[in-house]
């Protein structure tokens, strides 16, 4: 918003000196940089202020005409058709200001990847009208993952809860031992679960605070090795393989060791957890410059290129009904990510469904880090 | 001479834009209908079905207002050429909308089905690949680029294999009996659909090829025709067959 004040400031005081200096206004149909523009030599510094502006600046003449565009609105995208579509919409509330009336639109692009562009159009005193495209794919994701946290965070603790308290209800008034052994079993289950949730919450909770992290140095292949033989009881279970890609060179990074063997095994079981019967985790680790790189990639039924980006939120769920028979918390990947950024690290993901996903966690060496 | 046709050629400027609004639309409504079908959004479907109708009526315009400029300012060579490519091309793109709007028909008769994540991520695919040709397409057009044009050919039978490995897939999975036999036939119909907008991509493609060097494919089977040369025993027309193992 604030741009938006500083490029109507600027562009309205521009526009006026240079319609008053120049009574015929310079027509450029599509102009890449201010360069180009024949324009007083006075104006050229606040051209060139608006040129650097990352927020898209086109100004139209009183006769309709373009008369700039800064550079971030010369290619808003990349994406030629989304370049088309912003036209169209300035093109429409530039009609729209040439009788006075304020217009705005919001351009939801389907992607990928998903973005969000806000186009303002505002009527200028001198005659003629400004556009800003701002791309606000950011902070509209951060509503998102705000309204969608709270109604997450209520399901998974709610749920065990309701659970808890029906089943208790029904043995109230049960006679039948059969039954009420059932029904405790059943309790039993959701207070496990529930007492994971809030394990979880606590670990989490403490990684992101960092005051209780070690920082000793830790070899990677001793973390994997740990990770792999805690997921080995499961896996020996869903008949799926783990293979173990052992670093050669130099794997020691500077670190606390729990925190890493939590986060690796975090990765380890869900790649587990998503294989099919006979599939194959794969866990390598590579030392590239002065970073190590740790993946862990499976063959399982991969993530949705929608959830790609939102993963690592905590109670994020790609589909709610498959992670209720998984028995996770929702909280998992949000604990690998605040691991790997107390490292001073960073983790991507690469996948596709159907066809299986790869974490990649990249941290400095022990020789890189500081 | 000059001046006289200034405003004839601000008109035909203004036929490319609309054009290119009307293509530019379609290769957003490609990944939305996709995300419709994968997440079972009804709601989705019923917009982008209602939208259809504003590309029918842009559709219609701009093919009148063509036929108005070929009548009333006589072009010849090269601007002939745009308005006639353009006629053409608004088929092809508007037909393009049509079959985005049968994948979102195909989503509400699925609705309430799991798909099998192989098949999702084929889907996925096969969407992207669609894009990628529509983008290509309407970059091809709007720089006058008649090798990025004739790329837009080869980039499809990308996408054909894709379809024949996804038939194959829902065929294993209804063999398996892991699908449903209305879904496997609405699913197969999916992937026809957007094999043929990549076919309507080309299309344009070939067009675009045409208004730049006045050829059309088309004229390699005419000339053999016409010189009673019979046609080659190569159904693929020398385009080897992607088969996507």
């Amino acid at each position: 918003m604030l741009y938006v004040f500083a490029a109507l400031a600027v562009v309205g005081w521009s526009v006026v000196f240079w319609q008053r200096r120049n009574h015929e206004i310079v027509v450029v149909p599509s102009v890449e940089s201010v360069e180009t523009l024949d324009v007083p030599a006075e104006s050229d510094e606040t051209l060139n202020v608006l040129d650097a502006l990352p927020l898209g600046v086109v100004v139209v003449g009183d006769n309709g005409q373009e008369i700039f565009r800064n550079r971030a609105a010369a290619e808003v995208t990349g994406m030629r058709h989304v370049d088309v579509l912003v036209e169209e919409v300035i093109e429409r509330l530039v009609r729209l200001a040439s009788i006075g009336q304020l217009g705005s639109e919001q351009i939801e692009l389907a992607g990928p990847p998903q973005r969000v562009l806000d186009v303002r159009v505002t009527p200028l005193p001198e005659g003629g009208s400004i556009a800003t495209i701002d791309d606000i794919t950011e902070r509209w994701m951060l509503d998102q993952v705000r309204t969608d946290f709270v109604a997450n965070v209520s399901h998974e603790l709610k749920t065990p809860v309701g659970a808890i308290s029906v089943l208790a209800e029904t043995i109230e008034g049960e006679t039948e031992d059969e039954l009420v052994l059932r029904l405790v079993r059943r309790m039993i289950i959701e207070s496990e679960r529930m007492s994971r949730t809030i394990d979880e919450l606590l670990e989490l909770s403490r990684i992101e605070m960092g005051g209780e992290m070690l920082s000793a140095p830790v070899d990677l292949n001793d973390v994997i090795a740990e990770a792999i033989d805690r997921a080995l009881p499961l896996a020996s279970r869903q008949g799926v393989a783990i293979a173990f890609e052992k670093s050669m060179d130099e794997s020691t990074i500077k670190g606390d060791h729990f925190q890493l063997v939590s986060a690796v095994s975090n990765l380890v079981d869900n790649a587990v957890k998503y294989s099919d019967e006979g599939g194959l985790v794969t866990v390598s680790l590579v030392t590239i410059d002065e970073s190590v790189e740790l993946q862990v990639a499976d063959q399982g039924i991969g993530i949705p290129m929608a959830s790609l980006d939102r993963i690592f939120e905590r109670f994020y769920r790609v589909d709610r009904a498959r992670s209720r028979g998984t028995g996770g918390t929702g909280l998992g990947l949000s604990i690998v990510r605040h691991v790997v950024t107390n490292h001073g690290g960073e983790v991507n993901v690469r996948s596709r469904e159907g066809e299986g996903s790869t974490f990649i966690l990249r941290f400095p060496s022990i020789h890189g880090s500081k | 001479m000059d001046e006289l046709r200034k405003g004839f050629h601000n008109q035909l400027e203004g036929a490319r834009t609309d054009l290119a609004r009307l293509a530019a639309a379609v290769i957003e409504a490609i990944p939305r209908a996709t995300n419709i079908l994968l997440n079972g959004d009804l709601d989705g479907a019923n917009a982008l079905i209602a939208d259809d109708d504003r590309i029918d009526a842009l559709s219609v315009e701009l093919e009148e207002h063509c036929y108005q400029l070929i009548a009333l300012q006589a072009p010849v060579a090269g601007d002939l050429r745009q308005l006639v490519a353009i006629v053409k091309m608004v088929g092809d793109i508007e037909r393009s909308a049509d079959l985005t709007v049968n994948i979102c028909k195909a989503a509400r008769r699925i609705y309430g089905h799991e798909l099998d994540p192989r098949l999702r991520g084929l889907i996925t695919r096969m969407s992207e690949q669609a894009q990628q040709l529509f983008e290509a397409a309407l970059e091809s057009f709007e720089e006058n680029d008649a090798s990025k044009a004739a790329a837009i050919d080869d980039m499809d039978s990308y996408l054909d294999g894709l379809q024949r490995e996804l038939v194959r897939t829902i065929m294993e999975s209804n063999t398996n009996d892991q699908m449903d036999l209305q879904v496997a036939i609405q699913m197969a119909m999916v992937a026809r659909f957007y094999e043929r907008i990549g076919d309507h991509a080309v299309n344009i493609g070939e067009r675009v090829q045409y208004v730049v060097t006045g050829w059309l494919p088309e004229h390699k089977g005419a000339a053999r025709y016409k010189n009673g040369i019979p046609r080659p025993n190569d159904d693929t027309d020398g385009i080897p067959i992607v088969t996507g193992d």
